[in-house]
């Protein structure tokens, strides 16, 4: 049930990208073709789901017991850079045809907020191991969810007539606001 | 391209390469903290913070450090600024630091603070650097206190939790939840495309 | 120095030299940010139950906590119960004060939430929603009054008013409360409670 909840709320109520604003450099940049942005989504969920064990994992077995709390955001940021890393490295050797599908993101995704931001979020609400890895994967489809809506929404505003000043990022933060207002009819599902 | 004078390096940050209007760096905090004036300045000022001691740290070291292990130092030196920061705010301030939530700590992630440390502080002198990051926070700091404004203004009739507007205006709740966010960035970002074009145009005049 | 021995030289002094600046901030700052943590929480529980002087925590668990609240003379007036759950929008936190008995409600402190501005945040506030949680009769669950009622007195004595526009909020408020005082009853039974009469 609590689960459930929190699969709920990451993918619907407080979607990762229209409610804590996260991961909006890609959210910008990529979505503007429908293919990349699945391809995204996908490498994204993928990153989040290993980040949210391993960040569990150095939280409560290394920086808690020793009262290492304060070494907490450079622990995270470093692990998070060496899994990109490693990722990339398997993915490159075992499957190549997926490496070009989604390998050029990868070393975008390190400096993606989403990554760094479920880590913070997990360690913030005191969530227990398998509770951040539901957290984790759920926040990884709420991505992929918001990406490919609004890669399918830009690809109809490039046919569209936007006046200039509004054209590129103007448009898009718009649009994301008019998403996020619909999103919010979510809130109070749960209950 | 001819050496910028430091009064440019200075004002490129604020409006030409401004951050956030121009280079669309470090959206999420500006959008998540600018609910209210207080947290707007408090996240201008952790993120100044960060910007000018990594850039000094940075520009002091470019030497020093090898160019393959130059992003790896870079992330340390600015997670350790973010952690003074964030430590100090929850130590001393703890009622902001509650109302920022993760967004401080996520300073280390934001493009801003690596992106001119890789751009230009490792490639610069430690006083131009110095300048350059005083005139990006700044960009930073003024978008973010503006937004701040109106969002506090419309949404909740105040600023600084005083009162401005009265009874008579029916406060704008969606101006303090997340699509108020979004919308009055973009509308922000092409006002100021707005007024760029009016200035490009004039000196097309000229 | 060739360039392997430079790179491991660099590393290792650079994460050195932060990580013991941040072993000195960590130091410094510890105490504080243990101590504001601690204090909210228990200003929130000397709060919730009248005339308190001094609170002491004697249970806890994820998310629930109870406090016993004593006056000056060192007698039992009430405990605070501290407890979070699923809102509107996000977790709820809040402090409640009941009797010795479990049977009363004292009063009701909001001490965390997320709620939607100017419609469900109005549950920390006073006039529209607080005040009616003054000496509530919890002996059986409580309930919640909507369409809410404009004087208090015509309330039954485990009602609460709801909030306009928020029921839902008023609701998740009022099922942390129940199912806190079910917990803390539970306790009671078990002794866990009474022992420390």
């Amino acid at each position: 049930m609590n689960l459930l909840v929190i699969f709920i709320s990451a993918v619907l109520i407080n979607n990762f990208v229209f409610y804590y604003f996260l991961g909006l450099c890609p959210y910008l940049g990529v979505s503007r073709k429908l293919g990349p942005s699945i391809s995204m989504g996908m490498a994204v969920t993928f990153v989040l789901s290993l980040t949210a064990v391993a960040s569990w994992i150095i939280n409560h077995w290394i920086l808690l017991p020793y009262g290492l709390d304060y070494l907490q955001i450079v622990s995270f940021i470093l692990v998070i850079a060496a899994l990109v890393q490693l990722v990339e490295m398997f993915i490159r050797k075992v499957s190549p045809p997926l490496y070009q599908a989604m390998g050029i993101y990868l070393p975008l995704i390190t400096t993606n907020c989403v990554i760094m931001g479920l880590a913070l979020l997990a360690a913030l609400k005191n969530y227990n191991f398998i509770e951040t890895v539901v957290f984790g994967v759920s926040a990884g489809i709420g991505f992929t969810l918001a990406i490919v809506l609004m890669a399918a929404i830009r690809e109809q505003l490039d046919l569209a007539d936007v006046p200039r000043p509004l054209r590129g990022a103007g448009i898009a933060l718009i649009t994301a606001g008019i998403i996020s207002l619909a999103f919010m009819g979510f809130s109070g599902i749960i209950k | 391209m001819a050496e910028k004078t430091r009064k440019q390096e200075f004002f490129k940050g604020l409006w030409g390469e401004n951050p956030i209007t121009r280079q669309l760096l470090g959206l999420c905090s500006v959008l998540a903290v600018s609910n209210a004036v207080i947290n707007g300045l408090a996240m201008g000022l952790a993120v100044t913070f960060v910007l000018i001691f990594s850039s000094l740290i940075v520009s002091l070291i470019r030497k020093i450090v090898p160019n393959q292990v130059r992003i790896a130092s870079f992330i340390v030196i600015i997670a350790t600024f973010v952690t003074i920061a964030d430590r100090t705010l929850a130590a001393y301030f703890p009622h902001l630091s509650k109302a920022m939530g993760p967004y401080v700590p996520l300073i280390v992630v934001n493009c801003i603070i690596l992106g001119r440390a890789e751009a230009f502080a490792s490639k610069n002198k430690v006083s131009r650097s110095v300048i350059d990051a005083l005139g990006m926070s700044g960009g930073y700091f003024l978008t973010i206190l503006l937004m701040g404004l109106i969002r506090e203004l419309l949404g909740n009739r105040t600023i600084l939790g005083y009162p401005i507007l009265g009874k008579w205006f029916s406060p704008w709740v969606v101006m303090l939840l997340p699509p108020g966010a979004f919308i009055m960035l973009g509308l922000i970002i092409a006002i100021s495309n707005v007024i760029d074009f009016k200035i490009k145009e004039r000196q097309k005049r000229v | 120095m060739n360039l392997a021995t430079r790179m491991i030289v660099t590393l290792t002094s650079i994460g050195l030299i932060s990580g013991s600046f941040l072993a000195i901030v960590g130091q410094v700052t510890k105490e504080r940010i243990i101590f504001n943590k601690k204090h909210e929480i228990e200003m929130a529980a000397l709060k919730v139950v009248p005339g308190a002087s001094n609170v002491k925590m004697i249970y806890e668990e994820r998310d629930f906590a109870i406090f016993e609240d004593r006056d000056e003379t060192g007698n039992l007036i009430g405990y605070a119960l501290q407890a979070a759950g699923t809102g509107f929008q996000d977790k709820i936190s809040l402090g409640v004060g009941v009797s010795p008995d479990l049977n009363t409600v004292l009063s009701l402190i909001i001490i965390d939430q997320k709620e939607t501005p100017g419609l469900g945040a109005k549950i920390t506030d006073e006039i529209s929603f607080l005040q009616y949680w003054k000496n509530r009769d919890c002996s059986k669950s409580l309930i919640l009054r909507k369409p809410p009622v404009d004087n208090p007195n015509s309330l039954a004595p485990n009602e609460v008013n709801a909030i306009t526009g928020a029921t839902i909020s008023s609701q998740a408020v009022l099922n942390i409360v129940n199912e806190a005082i079910k917990k803390a009853r539970q306790l009671q039974a078990e002794g866990k409670l009474s022992e420390r009469h």
